[in-house]
């Protein structure tokens, strides 16, 4: 089946590079082109210094986009943090959190990105109050659907109610392939290893995760206070009953981590993607371990790019490789990760 | 490959004012993966050797501007952020500084981003030796 899906890598994905100092900004992007893809996403606090102000200078525009198009690379998704926390001793008020979405929505039309992603704490009426602005800049935002959360949810409803009722077009979704995974990444699982976990303890989790798989995640519900949400989530999803296990088997603090971090992780039916297609901007192609043969032990590529190419989509498969938080006592090599993720949406893409 | 770098280890040392030894120093990067404004880093805790220091002796240093902990918490000048992937520089007041020989460290970073539902508590630990 031929396919308008275009490959896009999140620089997010070369931090450990970045942050040893093995690559720069434009570095990065030399990785990226390299691979083969087309698209390139930006977490402008990662790396821009001295974020905002250098976006405001003509002359480093102008320098992004000669990097561009040495590159041959097209913006695809600009990452937004609405810092609404930044004084500790209150919340942003409405209308400051909604101009601090404005600069952002600004900052990333400057550097040529077409969507935001958002993230799941940034409050409905802060949204609401930009999508004007959003409209008159012709940026999108998109709300990023990260575990535990997901689409066809009563969280998402909220605001399916909010796109039905204003009819905006610059409103929708960013979906995490973090939402498909079929097993917890063995990296993780390995680190566990290293730490001392037992083979019983992990076997409880790894079990407990199958479970929930086959019989279907219980979706997280719609709540400002995420940690309520999220600790109500693990409850119902079985969470006391495998740590009570893990605790009877013996579990020490590799095993807890291990089975605690099982529940950062989640399966949605990759359906969910057909029936919201027309609000979803652009995607995070989340992964954790590809390996040489250029499979995911994690997230199932092949069936969730089926969806994504049944349901038409025309948009960005965004690399954001996130299985070096693993790796750090070991050493990290998110070069060679890109480049066999992007291989393996290559061939789900044009198979 | 090799483990990541959370200390400079060419970074510890002891600071003097006016001929006196007033304390001792080291330098470290964040562990998050993106630069932060400095208000949203609540604390570095510092134990060297079993040994607590007080939140009020305790400073941090980026781009040449120096803040102690509660100063820190107020700003917000995108010139004095904490870039990713760079030191920062702690001083921690002590009177005499550390002694010459081996010494082992434990901060803590406690990094506050506004969207997650709890802080980032990174433990940091190495040895290290004071010429």
């Amino acid at each position: 089946m031929a396919s308008d899906i275009k490959r896009s890598i999140s620089l997010y994905s070369y931090q450990d590079e970045y942050y040893d100092g093995v690559l720069d900004l434009e570095g990065c992007l030399r990785e990226t082109a390299k691979t083969g893809t087309t698209g390139v996403e930006l977490l402008a606090e990662q790396m821009i210094k001295k974020f905002p102000k250098p976006i405001e200078d003509e002359e480093f525009r102008a320098h992004w986009f000669e990097m561009l198009k040495k590159y041959n690379l097209t913006p695809s998704c600009y990452d937004a943090f609405l810092e609404n926390r930044i004084y500790s001793n209150r919340t942003l008020s409405l209308g400051e959190q909604v101009n601090m979405m404005k600069r952002d929505l600004r900052l990333a039309g400057m550097l040529g990105f077409p969507v935001i992603r958002t993230l799941v704490s940034t409050p409905m009426d802060v949204i609401e109050g930009s999508l004007e602005y959003a409209e008159k800049v012709n940026v999108k935002i998109g709300l990023e659907v990260h575990a535990p959360f997901s689409l066809n949810s009563g969280w998402a409803d909220g605001y399916m109610e909010m796109i039905n009722r204003t009819g905006t077009k610059y409103f929708g979704f960013i979906p995490d392939m973090g939402i498909f995974c079929k097993n917890i990444p063995d990296v993780l699982r390995d680190k566990a290893r290293r730490q001392g976990a037992s083979e019983e303890c992990l076997k409880i989790v790894d079990d407990a995760y199958a479970q929930r798989v086959a019989k279907g995640f219980v979706k997280i519900k719609y709540d400002l206070d995420l940690g309520k949400a999220n600790m109500e989530y693990r409850m119902a999803n079985g969470m006391k009953e495998m740590m009570d296990a893990v605790e009877k088997a013996g579990g020490g603090p590799a095993d807890m981590m291990y089975a605690g971090t099982s529940f950062t992780y989640s399966w949605s039916d990759p359906q969910d993607i057909i029936d919201n297609i027309d609000y979803i901007f652009h995607t995070h192609a989340k992964f954790y371990n590809v390996h040489e043969d250029y499979v995911e032990t994690a997230v199932a590529i092949p069936e969730v790019v089926e969806a994504y190419k049944k349901a038409g989509y025309t948009g960005f498969l965004s690399s954001e490789y996130e299985g070096g938080e693993h790796l750090r006592d070991v050493g990290v090599d998110s070069i060679e990760q890109c480049r066999r993720h992007q291989e393996a949406l290559r061939r789900a893409i044009e198979s | 490959m090799a483990a990541r770098q959370i200390y400079n280890p060419d970074g510890f040392k002891n600071i003097a004012e006016d001929g006196k030894v007033t304390g001792f120093q080291f330098q470290f990067k964040a562990q998050y993966y993106r630069g932060i404004t400095l208000s949203i880093l609540h604390n570095i805790s510092v134990n060297v050797d079993g040994e607590d220091f007080p939140r009020e002796d305790i400073s941090i240093t980026v781009n040449g501007e120096t803040f102690t902990l509660d100063q820190a918490l107020t700003v917000v000048d995108s010139d004095y952020r904490w870039e990713f992937g760079e030191f920062a520089a702690i001083t921690v007041k002590k009177e005499g500084g550390l002694a010459a020989g081996k010494h082992h460290i434990k901060s803590v970073q406690l990094i506050v981003p506004s969207y997650m539902p709890f802080p980032i508590e990174a433990v940091c630990e190495t040895d290290f030796v004071i010429e």
